[in-house]
C-alpha cells in the first residue's frame, strides 16, 4: 500500500504524516489525531456529523481523501474553546439548551460557527438553510437556531 | 474504499498524459463528492485517482456580454451560485447550483463534475442545455468543443474520449426570463425528484427537463409550439399537455413515472403562466 506524506495544520498545530490515499480527513482526524469531536453520521455527505472548516470554508470531512490535506488548514471542533474557556457559540448551545442526544452537536457548531464569520447577523431563514446540510435525529433544530440567533444578537462575529 | 494511487498533476498535459495512459483504471477527481462516495460504496473501484486540484487557472469564473460566461472546471457550486454576474446573466444557473446537496457539499463539488457524473437528474444541467452551453475539451490531440446535449449520452456515459478532459464550460450569453425549478422530497439537501428549466428569449423559448429519461433533455416539440407566440391560457394549457409527451420517466424511490409527468406537465405550465 503506497502512502503520502501530508503536512497540514488542524486547529493551527502543525501535522506530518504518512497517510494511505483511501482513508478520508475524517478518519485522520478521529483515528490518528484522536480529534474524536468529529463524528460519522451517513459517511456520504448527506448528514453533517462530521463538518470541520478548511480553509475558511465548512465542508464534510468524510468526502476529503487523505492525500488531499497536504497544505490544509483544518479547523474542527475540539479548535473552538480557547483553553478551559469555550466559546460564545459554544456557551450559547448550552444557555438554549441546543442539544438532546449530542451526536449532532459538533457538526452543527462547526456550520454554524462558519455561517457567522461569513454573515454575523443572519436572518432566521438564511440560518436555516446554511445549517440544512447539518442533520439532528433527535429534531431538536428549534433550540440550535436560537442559540444562533441569540449569539449574533450579541455581535460576537461583528467584523 | 478500495486502495488506489493518487496522482496530483500540475499542469493540464500532465492530466491528460496520466489519463491517457492509465485510461479506463483512472478518474479525475475535482471536489470529490460524487466519487468519494461512489468509491466508499465500490460503485467505482479506480486503480488511480487523478486530482485535478493543484492545476493552476481552472477556478476562474468570467463574464463578458460578448463572450457569455465561462466556468472553470474547478469552479464549486458556492462560487458559482455566489457569483454576481451568474446572479445577475444566468439567475436559473445560479439557482441551480444554489440547489446542490448542503452548503458544505457545494463548498466542494464543481459545475463540471455535475455535468461529467451524468446523472439524468443532475441539477446544473438544465440551464446549461437551455442556453446551449458548450463543453470545452483538452485531450492527447488538443482541444474540442461539444455541445452538453451531445456530451451527456446515458446515465452515467458521457462523449469523452481516450485522456480527454473537461476544462471548463462556456455558455453564450442572451438575454433571457424564466426559473428553474427544483421539485424534491424536501426543501434542502435532496436529489431532484424531477428539476427543470423554462426559458424565454424573446419569442422563442427552451424548455429542458431532468429526471425524467436517461438523460436531461430539450423538449424540442414543446419549444417549437411556443416559438413566436404570444402566450394565452390556451397556448399554455397545450404545452402543458404536450411537454410530459416528449419525456419517458421511470418509477423509482422517489416517485411514479405518473407523478414525475404530472411535474414536467405543472413546470412548464407554471413558469409559462408566469412569463405571460
Amino acid at each position: 500500500m503506497k502512502e503520502y506524506l501530508v503536512k497540514f495544520f488542524v486547529n493551527d498545530e502543525p501535522i506530518e504524516l504518512r497517510v494511505p490515499a483511501n482513508r478520508t480527513l475524517l478518519s485522520v482526524l478521529r483515528e490518528d489525531l484522536a480529534l474524536t469531536g468529529t463524528k460519522e453520521g451517513c459517511g456520504a455527505g448527506e448528514c453533517g456529523a462530521c463538518t470541520v472548516i478548511v480553509d475558511g470554508k465548512a465542508v464534510n470531512a468524510c468526502l476529503i481523501l487523505a492525500p488531499e490535506l497536504d497544505g490544509m488548514h483544518i479547523e474542527t471542533v475540539e479548535g473552538l474553546a480557547k483553553g478551559s474557556q469555550i466559546s460564545p457559540l459554544q456557551e450559547s448551545f448550552i444557555e438554549h439548551m441546543a442539544l438532546q442526544c449530542g451526536f449532532c452537536t459538533p457538526g452543527m457548531l462547526m456550520s454554524a460557527e462558519s455561517l457567522l464569520r461569513d454573515n454575523p447577523h443572519p436572518t432566521r431563514d438564511e440560518i436555516k438553510k446554511a445549517m440544512s446540510g447539518n442533520l439532528c435525529r433527535c429534531t431538536g433544530y428549534k433550540k440550535i437556531v436560537e442559540a444562533i440567533e441569540a449569539v449574533a444578537e450579541k455581535g460576537v462575529y461583528d467584523k | 474504499m478500495k486502495d488506489f494511487q493518487y496522482l496530483l498533476p500540475q499542469t493540464l498535459e500532465e492530466a491528460v498524459r496520466l489519463k491517457e495512459e492509465y485510461d479506463k483504471a483512472a478518474v479525475f477527481m475535482a471536489g470529490a463528492t460524487d466519487i468519494v462516495v461512489r468509491m466508499r460504496d465500490y460503485l467505482l473501484t479506480p486503480e488511480y485517482v487523478i486530482d485535478l486540484k493543484k492545476i493552476p487557472g481552472l477556478d476562474g469564473i468570467t463574464f463578458s456580454k460578448e463572450e457569455g460566461l465561462h466556468i472553470g472546471c474547478l469552479a464549486t457550486m458556492n462560487e458559482i451560485a455566489g457569483n454576481e454576474d451568474v446572479r445577475k446573466y444566468y439567475p436559473t444557473l445560479a439557482a441551480a447550483a444554489e440547489s446542490v446537496g448542503s452548503r458544505q457539499v457545494r463548498n466542494r463539488a464543481t459545475c463540471v463534475g455535475n455535468i461529467v457524473n451524468a446523472s439524468p437528474l443532475a441539477d446544473t444541467a438544465t440551464p446549461l442545455y437551455c442556453y446551449d452551453a458548450v463543453l470545452e475539451i483538452l485531450g492527447p490531440n488538443g482541444k474540442r468543443e461539444i455541445p452538453i446535449t451531445e456530451f451527456i449520452l446515458f446515465v452515467r456515459k458521457v462523449a469523452l474520449e481516450r485522456g480527454e478532459l473537461v476544462t471548463g464550460i462556456r455558455v453564450p450569453y442572451r438575454e433571457a426570463e424564466g426559473e428553474f425549478r427544483k421539485i424534491a422530497r424536501r426543501d434542502q439537501v435532496d436529489l431532484s425528484t424531477v428539476c427543470g428549466t423554462v426559458l424565454k428569449f424573446g419569442d422563442e423559448y427552451h424548455i429542458a427537463m431532468g429526471s425524467v429519461a436517461p438523460t436531461p433533455l430539450r423538449l424540442k416539440k414543446t419549444e417549437e409550439l411556443l416559438a413566436g407566440k404570444k402566450l394565452t391560457k390556451e397556448l399554455i394549457d397545450e404545452a402543458a399537455e404536450l411537454a410530459p409527451t416528449e419525456v419517458n420517466p421511470i418509477d423509482d424511490v422517489r416517485a411514479s413515472k405518473q407523478y414525475r409527468l404530472d411535474m414536467v406537465s405543472y413546470i412548464v405550465r407554471d413558469v409559462l403562466t408566469k412569463l405571460a
